[in-house]
């Protein structure tokens, strides 16, 4: 065997569980891997969502913190307190606690968000990206990313939208940067997939929504970043925690498992929750405590209308990607 | 106190172990780069290991005390004078009320020096640490670097008999500018990720530090990719190998590969993102990267197991508690 290799044991897949990799990551972290393939697939999100929250419930003496993502989790641990094997073994037990995850229902808030599309401040970052960055960016051709969306997917803009605002998007895992969700769209009929800006921005406001891939992100905090944009939502964070919904910490929202919905807003909307969020502090988030009872979304998904649908969005997709510029 | 009178390049207030707990809501740990050199300082004048103090990068500074005290300097020599008489390293030294500590700028070894106040720096904990994330802007002083006028406060602490007190010489880290440091492999090691020729080649081959090393990642000269890789693509993570469907990272000390180019991710860097991690460096050796001086020293890789890892924690962990370790 080779000495690099860094599998330390396994799970078996059984039933609608994939195998499970336990990967060496270092002297503190072990990488929880379910399924040999780099799929995205919800489905191993939520198998993943249910064992982290056990992990978490069971006070494992050394246990620093979880990082669960779509496909993985990473298990960060001291490994003065507790031995990789020990704490390997504890989560083999959780996960052999866990029914199949036809019968699995997940803790998941509904947020809603409103969206004011194509603002002055996601269009003032997408100006300053021809001027500072690339100035003949195919994907900011008329001044912003929308057209360029719609080319790569084979639809018009007004489809871009509808898709945005009709999914519910669902968070696999924060990360990346401070409070930051990667969203995956619930409805595969939404699945838009663009790519990534090349070379990214140097500069997007706060509360940009963007994609990247099929992966949606709504950024915090201004910063760099590579997503097209659709236009701008309301803070996701707050650094001084003044506002109550902040008052724990500033992110709003949990390491993973909440659902966004997008409603459409005038730019005057989002602005006026700008200075309620930040300065007022009165603005009530519409935040709803629900879950995902994963038997009924595999029915959603089974139904034929969302079957062909997905269908015959992919098919225009795959046009679409062979005519729009690569970037 | 401690007024700055020329910022240098810069100067953060930093602690250990940092900002742990958030990983999995997008905030990396931050903490100082140089543990070790930070942990000396506070035994050497009294403080708790957990106590903030100065990480100076590069140099080129001027303070001015403020009111009487104890201050250890440690980490890279970077020639200190006070009153422009040398100054001792590693040595808790008196200081009063206007004299003036000068840092020229790094030399021969080492990249990060530490200003270590007896009673610790005192800043407002956030989120648990009292660290700078220099990248994400929240932390420490106002979330920022030290800049000219800055007043830096110091908790109060009965500093008698504080003045004159030694690091143990025995004790004394080893400078170098081929940095070695002991790695465990994973989780995307051989033979699924990388190439057994690609492994040995990381465990053997001394890295050009790139001028773009920072609190965030330490870049290194790139791999060739055609002999490193032991697939063609990231299948639906991306394109190119070193991508893969986004997971959460092992840092601090996370070997990560981004195209053919590998980075230690440290401090400041990203906990989640779409390449691979090939390897780990142990958290005893941590303290080794920050101290590689950009553009110009090298750092290696040594093939370490998780047992001798363990064994290196226990080690550092019995040096803080040395009868002998402060003379």
């Amino acid at each position: 065997m080779s000495k690099y290799e860094v599998i330390l044991d396994t799970l078996p897949a059984e039933g609608d569980r994939v195998e499970i990799l336990f990967r060496k990551a270092g002297d503190g972290f072990i990488q929880v891997e379910y399924g040999h393939e780099q799929r995205v697939e919800l489905l191993d999100s939520f198998r993943i969502l249910a064992a982290d929250a056990k992990i978490k419930a069971a006070n494992i003496n050394g246990l620093i913190e979880t990082l669960p993502s779509l496909r993985c989790n990473m298990i960060h641990f001291d490994p003065s307190v507790i031995s990789p094997m020990q704490i390997i073994d504890k989560i083999k037990d959780i996960e052999e606690s866990i029914a199949g995850v036809d019968d699995m229902v997940i803790d998941s808030r509904i947020i809603t968000l409103p969206i004011a599309f194509e603002d002055s401040q996601t269009k003032k970052a997408v100006e300053l990206y021809l001027k500072q960055v690339r100035p003949d960016a195919p994907n900011c051709e008329d001044g912003y990313n929308l057209d360029y969306m719609a080319q790569c997917n084979g639809c018009t803009v007004d489809d871009i939208k509808k898709m945005l605002l009709t999914t519910d998007w669902y968070n696999s895992g924060c990360g990346f940067w401070p409070g930051g969700g990667f969203f995956w769209p619930m409805d595969p009929r939404c699945k838009m997939i663009v790519p990534k800006y090349n070379p990214p921005r140097i500069w997007t406001p706060e509360g940009a929504v963007g994609i990247g891939g099929a992966c949606l992100f709504t950024y915090t905090t201004a910063t760099g970043g590579g997503y097209q944009l659709f236009g701008r939502t309301i803070p996701t964070f707050q650094f001084s925690m003044k506002h109550p919904q902040f008052k724990d910490g500033p992110f709003l929202y949990r390491p993973s498992g909440d659902r966004i919905r997008f409603v459409e807003a005038s730019e005057k909307e989002i602005l006026d929750i700008y200075d309620h969020v930040h300065d007022k502090t009165d603005y009530v988030y519409d935040i709803k405590e629900s879950q995902i009872v994963v038997k009924d979304y595999l029915n959603f998904l089974a139904q034929p209308e969302v079957v062909n649908g997905a269908t015959e969005f992919a098919e225009k997709q795959r046009i679409g990607s062979q005519t729009a510029p690569k970037l | 106190m401690i007024k700055v009178v020329n910022g240098g390049i810069e100067i953060l207030v930093e602690d250990w172990p940092g900002r742990l707990g958030y990983m999995g809501l997008g905030m990396a740990a931050a903490g100082a780069m140089d543990n070790l050199a930070l942990q000396l300082g506070n035994k050497i004048v009294g403080n708790e290991l957990t106590d903030a103090g100065l990480e100076i990068a590069g140099g080129y500074c001027e303070f001015e005390f403020v009111e009487d005290g104890v201050i250890a300097l440690t980490g890279a020599d970077m020639s200190p004078t006070l009153n422009d008489e040398p100054m001792p390293m590693w040595e808790a030294v008196a200081v009063k009320v206007g004299d003036h500590l000068k840092l020229s700028h790094f030399g021969e070894k080492g990249f990060r020096s530490y200003l270590i106040p007896a009673g610790g720096v005192d800043v407002e904990k956030y989120l648990g640490s009292r660290s700078t994330c220099i990248f994400g802007n929240y932390g420490g002083f106002e979330g920022r670097k030290l800049a000219k006028d800055d007043i830096v406060k110091v908790f109060k602490k009965d500093i008698t008999g504080i003045a004159g007190k030694k690091l143990n010489p025995k004790y004394m880290p080893d400078y170098e500018n081929d940095w070695e440091l002991r790695t465990i492999p994973g989780p995307n090691s051989a033979p699924d990720y990388v190439t057994e020729e690609g492994m040995n080649y990381l465990f053997s081959h001394s890295f050009k530090i790139s001028h773009n090393a920072n609190r965030a990642a330490y870049r290194l000269e790139e791999v060739d990719g055609s002999m490193f890789w032991a697939r063609e693509d990231g299948g639906k993570g991306g394109s190119h190998p070193s991508n893969i469907v986004d997971h959460g990272y092992n840092i601090r000390g996370g070997l990560n590969i981004t195209g053919n180019t590998p980075s230690v991710l440290v401090a400041d860097g990203p906990t989640l993102g779409g390449f691979c991690c090939v390897a780990q460096v142990i958290n005893a050796d941590l303290w080794k990267i920050g101290q590689g001086i950009p553009a110009r020293d090298k750092m290696h890789f040594k093939f370490t197991t998780l047992e001798e890892a363990t064994e290196a924690r226990k080690e550092r962990e019995q040096m803080f508690e040395a009868a002998d370790l402060i003379v």
